[in-house]
């Protein structure tokens, strides 16, 4: 079944038969992990790097932040049985506007926290497509970890 | 007949902007006008009618009992809100069908578009001085119009307008004049004007992507960061993605911060939630 991932949301499954996809992300960042033993994927979109904007918002919905989006999909996926060591984690998104001052860098500002974060926690990204001034849309197949992306003007292929 | 002919000529036949809208704007201009008086003008255009009664009782304008009535319902709502949904349900039917799949959107999506970028740019006044809220709301809630009437011209020259701004770096609205002769900005100014919108307006669609939109007018520059954000937030973008451009410079003239700009975001994506209603009106 086809599962899709809104704005600040997250879905996370071991069912064979799911896919998991969320469509346009503009500087908002799509982190993908995949377990191939226990065969558990998780799709997380979130729009903004820090939760101490708004941390009743990070209270309801952790999705909406990096910082508190990305642990709380890890920490689901450790319960369905997934382990760190065996994850394969990829990102996508971040993209920017043209803006010679540089002051319109969400997915800049989104992709260093990401970073961060992984980095802290000794967790290496397997693969990225990050930045550019394009709209992507990226699914997972829960049974095969197949991710494959879809970019505005460069079409559809796997990653 | 050129293209740009053709598409100053589809401006020029575009149907007109329901003349219900116009009525009640001017009515609106008396502030101890009756809710009966409105409602006398409003009751002669039943989708109108029939928005004005569904959005009141939709949750993001807030009412805490059932409306049932069009009299009823004028007496409920304040006039700011009462222009906003007269606005918003005169703008639907020229969003409803396939419009902007030229762009690569689907049925819809225009619409969510242009609802998100209201609902921002009204959450924007309070950063822009010299902007009123119902102004801000119709700005955005129009400025990609133009959309509808570029749309088939952009769907016959798209691989070379994707090539051109994969291969250069510019934006798809440079791309759009390049190959078109005009971009969807302008286009929409024009039918602002033929709508008889104000030069305020007009102004503010016709330049939502200048670069130095937010050294321009408040409300040029208002709908300009509007846009940019609903962009960044990927709230019904097609092909062109975000392959715009808007010098950030100028925020520092209304002292907007980053921060600021991620509250909006955060603001904007709770406040869709609540705007089913609204969105509904166009079906996707």
């Amino acid at each position: 079944m086809k599962k899709i991932v809104g704005i600040s949301d997250m879905q996370i499954s071991n069912n064979a038969r799911d896919t998991l996809i969320t469509y346009s992300l503009g500087s908002c960042i799509a982190v993908i992990i995949w377990d191939p033993v226990v065969k558990v994927g998780g799709l997380l979109h979130f729009m903004l790097p820090d939760s101490k904007l708004d941390k009743d918002r990070a209270t309801v919905n952790p999705y909406m932040f990096a910082d508190s989006g990305i642990p709380a999909m890890f920490r689901q996926a450790y319960a369905y049985g997934a382990k760190k060591d065996r994850l394969v984690v990829k990102a996508v998104g971040g993209a920017q506007l043209l803006d010679p001052s540089g002051l319109f860098n969400i997915g800049q500002r989104n992709y260093q926290i990401m970073q961060r974060l992984f980095q802290k926690n000794k967790i290496s990204i397997a693969k990225e497509d990050i930045g550019g001034s394009v709209n992507r849309t990226v699914s997972l197949e829960v049974d095969s970890g197949r991710t494959v992306l879809r970019v505005s003007g460069r079409g559809r292929f796997e990653i | 007949m050129s293209r740009i002919d053709e598409i100053l000529s589809l401006t020029r036949h575009v149907p007109p902007f329901p003349k219900v809208a116009a009525s009640v704007m001017q009515l609106l201009k008396d502030p101890n006008v009756t809710a009966a008086r409105l409602a006398e003008v409003i009751q002669y255009d039943q989708v109108i009618t029939g928005n004005v009664l569904k959005i009141c009782n939709a949750a993001y304008f807030g009412l805490s009992h059932k409306i049932n009535s069009l009299d009823e319902g004028l007496v409920f709502i304040g006039h700011d809100i009462l222009k906003d949904i007269i606005i918003a349900s005169s703008s639907a039917r020229f969003y409803q069908g396939n419009v902007g799949s030229g762009y690569g959107l689907g049925q819809g999506d225009m619409w969510k578009h242009s609802v998100a970028c209201a609902i921002m740019s009204k959450r924007l006044v309070q950063h822009i001085d010299g902007v009123e809220a119902g102004s801000a709301f119709t700005a955005g809630l129009l400025h990609d119009i133009g959309k509808r009437f570029l749309s088939s011209f952009v769907e016959d020259d798209l691989e070379k307008i994707i090539t051109r701004v994969d291969q250069q770096g510019g934006s798809f609205v440079d791309a759009e004049r390049e190959f078109l002769g005009m971009d969807h900005a302008a286009v929409g100014g024009l039918v602002l004007k033929n709508w008889q919108f104000d030069q305020e307006l007009i102004d503010a669609v016709s330049g939502h992507h200048d670069v130095h939109a937010l050294e321009k007018a408040p409300l040029t520059a208002l709908v300009a960061l509007s846009n940019s954000l609903v962009i960044s937030m990927g709230i019904g973008v097609g092909v062109d993605g975000m392959a715009a451009e808007l010098h950030g410079k100028g925020l520092e003239r209304f002292s907007i911060t980053e921060k600021m700009l991620d509250a909006c975001m955060v603001d904007l994506f709770a406040e869709l939630g609540r705007a089913q209603e609204l969105l509904n009106i166009v079906g996707s």
